[in-house]
């Protein structure tokens, strides 16, 4: 019989192991009080079935049936008229009581809301961050901008950002050459906040130059493409994005290489092109659309 | 009349026997595909190749599995038990009332002709979507028929009884009875949408057989878990606490320890279940005051719970020599453990904090799983393995094969409930866990693919059980066609087996 | 007294029953009045939506995606507003769900598009490596059922009073009002015309084909329910 109390202390010791090395490996407990009721609750449950379970056992190897017996026998089954087990009724009578007050005095009382409580909570966190949030430094702004991204942009450009063989923007290029001759064709007016304008279609008609403007504008400008630069100039392309791509403030957009103006106007707008659309993402606060485009703008760069 | 024995009918019994052991065995089947196809997702689409994958992944097979083991093999095994005990209880036999011996029959054809209704129209992705109630407005009128006749059966049993008073097993099974029912008839309300006629004079549009409910929203799902929490009630713990009620004391030749725990346990679960699904919607959209009494009352209800347990532990009081020495001892002993557990693991569940973790997480799935393994499935197979000798009057084939499966399934559990444990909690953490800027740590993809390993146990785990019901049916089976034949005068307690 | 019902059956059964029935009447009946209002901006669903429900339940995606997001502040960052009790009013049945082991959907719509989903949905693995959701390939070749989605609608509108061809208001102040058919073909009509914005922008050709013939996959169907959640 204190074999069986040391079976049941390794079982439980074997189950809070477990539950440490779960833990242990995601990031710990996080000071969230959530998470410590729950595990206290889980370990809770494992020592106490095992120790009260334990407890009848010994009574199994140890006690002896008895009693007085009922008049009436069904099928041979008998039944004892033993009083109720103490510790159970009282425990019992116990919850009984505390759910009566529970409902008469305490809870009405103590009137709770559960969004009364999540607006606490979120202006906790708010509150706790703001500070931080003033004073980034560049580093700490791409590795919040990472974390963002492989959240909420991963599922579509991948974790590397490279747009998963076409079915989402490829970020470490600014553009992609079928998609500079979408917009030449078909204009583009996504970015309605920003450039209120947009960009109308068939600026440029001709296959050839269209082509060429495409592979000029994806290949980042290069200035000895004198084909591309001539059709980007032909198309008037350089009156809104100027000379060289740099783009114009309310005009048109910087279209050789990422800025955070970009890339917080296709947050705030969603776009819709050639490989497909991108919903707007205005849930993100200002600090993280912040770090997601200097992320963004530095990976376009190969870091 | 008196002095002779009485002869009792098991026909329809044994007919419940079959479907107990076939559609346990089906269902425990498509349970281990299920854990397989979460761990290793190739196999949804394995028999791509045949065009079969619409019917075998995932998505289509859950509602099988759930609706195969809980009113496939449950059920079964309730209604096995219940045309065993009943007439043993009541000092009857079906013999006695050609009426009865009809509506057993019906009862059990009917039955037949709902389950192969249900796999044919889950198999097509015909479902409500509602969990436990997932069948079409034509199952549900042919399901309440079913209902009725073994109401019928009950009562018509309990009218031509010789035994006054109402054994503590047929509380449970009255019980069970009248729940199912009055929960059963809310849940189902719904509207057939060919009855809708299109302002053009249109009528009978669309499928013939397709509703939707007449609740919508949170009224729906307020409806609904007062059902779903309830079919756990009357379904997975009413009945089988009335089974272990009759086949433990019987088998172990014990008297059961203390009427008066019995009596406070019975009217205290009556009372208190009902009122304790709203822990299935903490932190919905239903009004707070529901959530905080679903949470309350589930606390409460760990003792009206645990009394049946304790009653049955202390029934074996000094009797570890028969704990020890049979198997189908240890099925019962090991059920009212498991049940102990499940029935404290729930309650913690619906504590607020608690559940906003747990909830939505695999450490209910774990929960429910403590219960109908270590519980249920216990428990019927206890039963089975207790009626097998005295409906076919052979002895039980193999004692050892007994008591293997015994240690294989328990084994199997174990995997099941800690690696679900697990899972669970590390899912919820994961879900919640903010970085050092305040952003979520997780995506969601980080969260399922941590859980691959404890997927993975759980598969051994799920697939472990199964081999041991198969251990079990064999065994019934050879019970039934090469068993030694024994006397009545054998079958007083401890069932003959072979070793 | 308890021995007293033991002996008589018909009063035990009685008292069961009135045991249990109880909590019911306290519990459930007081939602009933208020809970079914609808908030402002939820409207009812087109005809391609709901058929887009329907191979939602029909393929039991509640048996691991949810569509309740709880008020903690990791569920609003990742999935947005938590879920108001209006927003479900026209929701027969609710799929709220009880297991997570995909991601809460009910604004889905608002962070995933028409291309994404075709591509997760014809192989999940393929978008999100390491996903376990099984793909759905035939939806891209099953016809969705158009008929009985429109009995659906007539059922909510005649039975529910559910606001077809009402104006509803929307968040902006303004309304918008949702068309229902008059008659089965017009049902159709209007929901290929719903399914043409839809496979605008998809890319699979054989879907695009199947819809410029006028019949409709599964898949697009889907989509637009999927949409519609936000
Ligand atoms: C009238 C001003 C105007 C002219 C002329 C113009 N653009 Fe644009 N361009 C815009 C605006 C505005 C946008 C942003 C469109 C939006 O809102 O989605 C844009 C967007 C683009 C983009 C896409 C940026 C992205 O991220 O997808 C490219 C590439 C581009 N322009 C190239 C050209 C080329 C090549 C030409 C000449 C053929 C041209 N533009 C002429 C105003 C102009
Ligand atoms: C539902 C899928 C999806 C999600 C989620 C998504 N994107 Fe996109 N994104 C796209 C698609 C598709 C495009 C390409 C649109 C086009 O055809 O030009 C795109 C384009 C972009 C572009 C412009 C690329 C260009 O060449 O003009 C930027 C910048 C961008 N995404 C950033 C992000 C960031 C940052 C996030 C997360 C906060 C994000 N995306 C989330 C699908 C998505
Ligand atoms: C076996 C479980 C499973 C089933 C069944 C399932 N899914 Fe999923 N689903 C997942 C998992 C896991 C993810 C997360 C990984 C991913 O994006 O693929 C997911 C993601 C999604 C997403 C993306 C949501 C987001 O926020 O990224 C959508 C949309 C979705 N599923 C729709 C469906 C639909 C519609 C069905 C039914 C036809 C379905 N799922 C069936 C497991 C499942
Ligand atoms: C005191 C008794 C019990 C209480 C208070 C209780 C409580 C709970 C809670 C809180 C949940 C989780 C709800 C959620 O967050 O999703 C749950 C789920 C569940 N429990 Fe229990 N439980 C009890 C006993 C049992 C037993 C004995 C069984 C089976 C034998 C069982 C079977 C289930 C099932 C099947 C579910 C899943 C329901 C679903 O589909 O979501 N429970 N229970
Ligand atoms: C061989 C043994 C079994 C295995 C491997 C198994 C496996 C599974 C799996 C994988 C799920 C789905 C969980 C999820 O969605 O993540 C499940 C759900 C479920 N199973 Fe089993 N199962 C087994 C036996 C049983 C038995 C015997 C019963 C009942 C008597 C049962 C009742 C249920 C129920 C009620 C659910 C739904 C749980 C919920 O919705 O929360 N299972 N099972
Ligand atoms: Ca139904
Ligand atoms: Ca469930
Ligand atoms: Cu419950």
């Amino acid at each position: 019989m204190n074999k069986l109390y040391v079976v049941g202390a390794l079982f439980v010791a074997a189950m809070l192991g477990f539950t440490y090395v779960a833990m242990d490996i995601k990031g710990g407990m996080n000071g969230d009080i959530v998470n410590m009721l729950a595990i206290a609750g889980a370990v809770v449950l494992v020592i106490v079935s095992v120790f009260v379970v334990t407890k009848y056992v010994r009574q199994m190897q140890s006690d002896t049936a008895g009693g007085e017996l009922a008049e009436e026998n069904w099928d041979s089954i008998g039944e004892y008229k033993n009083p109720l087990p103490m510790g159970w009724a009282i425990i019992f009578l116990g919850l009984i009581v505390w759910a009566g007050w529970y409902f008469i005095v305490g809870y009405p009382v103590n009137a709770y809301s559960q969004i009364g409580e999540y607006n606490e909570d979120s202006a906790k966190a708010n509150a706790k961050f703001e500070e931080k949030y003033t004073s980034l430094t560049a580093e700490e702004l791409h590795n919040m901008g990472e974390s963002v991204f492989l959240v909420n942009c991963a599922p579509c450009h991948g974790l590397d950002a490279d747009g998963m063989n076409g079915k989402a923007a490829n970020l470490h290029k600014r553009i992609a050459e079928d998609s500079v001759k979408h917009v030449v064709n078909n204009g583009a007016n996504n970015l309605k906040t920003t450039f209120p304008g947009g960009m109308p279609p068939m600026l440029l008609q001709d296959k050839a130059q269209i082509d060429a403007v495409a592979k000029y504008v994806a290949n980042g400008f290069k200035a000895d493409d004198a084909a591309g630069k001539a059709a980007f100039t032909a198309g008037t392309c350089n009156s809104c994005h100027g000379e060289n791509g740099e783009g114009m403030p309310s005009v048109a957009p910087k279209i050789n290489g990422w800025d955070a103006e970009m890339v917080s106007t296709v947050l705030k707008d969603g776009k819709k092109g050639a490989i497909g659309a991108m919903p707007a993402f205005t849930n993100l606060n200002a600090t993280q659309v912040k770090a997601v485009s200097t992320y963004i703008t530095d990976i376009s760069k190969g870091e | 009349m008196e002095n002779r024995p009485l002869e009792y009918d098991y026909t329809v019994a044994k007919m419940f026997m079959l479907t107990t052991v076939l559609l346990g065995a089906v269902g425990m089947l498509i349970g281990v595909i299920l854990a397989t196809e979460l761990a290793f997702p190739g196999v949804n689409t394995i028999l791509g190749g045949l065009g079969l994958n619409e019917f075998t992944n995932f998505s289509r097979l859950r509602p099988l599995h759930t609706d195969a083991v809980v009113f496939g093999f449950t059920l079964s095994g309730i209604w096995a038990t219940w045309y065993y005990v009943g007439q043993r209880v009541l000092k009857v036999s079906m013999a006695e009332s050609k009426v009865l011996m009809f509506l057993g029959k019906l009862h059990f054809f009917l039955y037949l002709l709902v389950v192969v209704a249900v796999v044919g129209s889950l198999f097509l992705g015909i479902t409500t979507s509602k969990e436990y109630a997932e069948f079409e407005w034509p199952i549900d009128i042919a399901v309440v028929l079913v209902w009725v006749l073994w109401g019928l059966g009950i009562f018509g049993l309990i009218g031509i009884r010789r035994e006054r008073s109402l054994y503590i097993s047929v509380w449970y099974y009255i019980a069970s009875f009248l729940g199912i029912a009055m929960l059963y008839l809310f849940n189902n309300m719904e509207i057939p949408t060919m009855l809708a006629a299109s302002p053009a004079g249109e009528t009978g549009i669309g499928a013939w057989y397709h509703s939707i409910s007449m609740y919508s929203g949170t009224n729906d799902a307020l409806v609904q878990w007062w059902y779903g929490h309830n079919a756990v009630a009357f379904g997975f713990t009413v009945p089988i606490v009335a089974m272990i009620y009759y086949f433990l004391p019987k088998e172990s030749g014990q008297a059961v320890y203390s009427y008066k725990l019995s009596l406070l346990s019975f009217w205290g679960l009556m009372f208190v279940y009902l009122w304790a699904g709203g822990h299935h919607l903490l932190f919905s959209t239903v009004p707070d005051w529901m959530q905080t009494m679903g949470s309350v009352f589930s606390v409460v209800l760990i003792l009206p719970s645990w009394g049946s347990a304790i009653n049955m532990l202390l029934t074996m009081k000094g009797e570890w020599q028969q704990v020890a020495t049979s198997p189908l001892i240890k099925f019962m002993v090991l059920g009212s453990t498991f049940y102990m557990f499940s029935t404290l693991e729930g309650p913690i569940q619906a504590i607020k904090s608690v559940n906003a973790i747990a909830h939505f997480t695999d450490w209910i799935v774990g929960h429910v799983h403590d219960g109908v393994l270590g519980w249920v499935g216990f428990m019927i197979m206890a039963a089975l393995f207790h009626m097998a000798p005295r409906v076919f009057k052979k002895e039980i084939y193999s004692k050892s094969l007994m008591g293997t499966q015994f240690w294989i399934q328990t084994l199997g559990i174990v995997l099941y409930f800690t690696s679900m444990w697990i899972a669970g909690i590390t899912q919820g953490m994961m879900w919640r866990a903010h970085d050092e800027y305040g952003n979520l740590a997780y995506s969601f993809i980080d969260t399922v693919t941590a859980l691959h390993p404890y997927y993975t146990i759980r598969a051994v785990g799920g697939a472990l059980y199964l081999i041991g019901f198969f251990m079990f049916a064999y065994n019934i089976y050879k019970t039934m066609t090469s068993g030694r034949r024994v006397e009545e005068s054998e079958l007083q307690n401890a069932s003959p087996m072979a070793a | 007294m308890f021995h007293w019902l033991e002996k008589h059956p018909f009063f035990f059964a009685v008292g069961v029953f009135l045991v249990i029935a109880f909590a019911g009447l306290v519990e459930i009946l007081p939602n009933f009045a208020q809970a079914a209002q609808p908030t402002v901006g939820t409207k009812p669903y087109t005809v391609l939506e709901m058929a887009g429900r329907e191979v939602y339940i029909k393929n039991s995606c509640n048996a691991c995606h949810s569509q309740l997001i709880r008020p903690f502040k990791a569920e609003t960052d990742r999935y947005g507003h938590y879920s108001l009790s209006g927003e479900y009013a026209y929701d027969r049945p609710f799929l709220w769900g009880s297991k997570r082991t995909g991601p809460d959907l009910h604004r889905v719509g608002n962070y995933r598009t028409t291309d994404w989903h075709e591509n997760h949905m014809k192989d999940p693995a393929a978008v999100v490596p390491g996903s376990i959701m099984p793909a759905y390939g035939w939806m891209f070749t099953n016809i969705a059922d158009i008929n009985t989605a429109y009995a659906s609608q007539l059922t909510n509108a005649q039975f529910f009073s559910v606001p077809y061809n009402k104006p509803v208001p929307t968040k902006d102040g303004g309304t918008v009002t949702v068309a229902m058919a008059n008659s089965v073909a017009e049902a159709n009509k209007m929901a290929l015309d719903e399914a043409k914005v839809i496979t605008a922008g998809m890319k699979d050709k054989d879907v695009q084909d199947m819809v410029a013939a006028g019949k409709i996959p599964e898949i697009v169907a889907l989509i637009a329910y999927l949409n519609s959640l936000k």
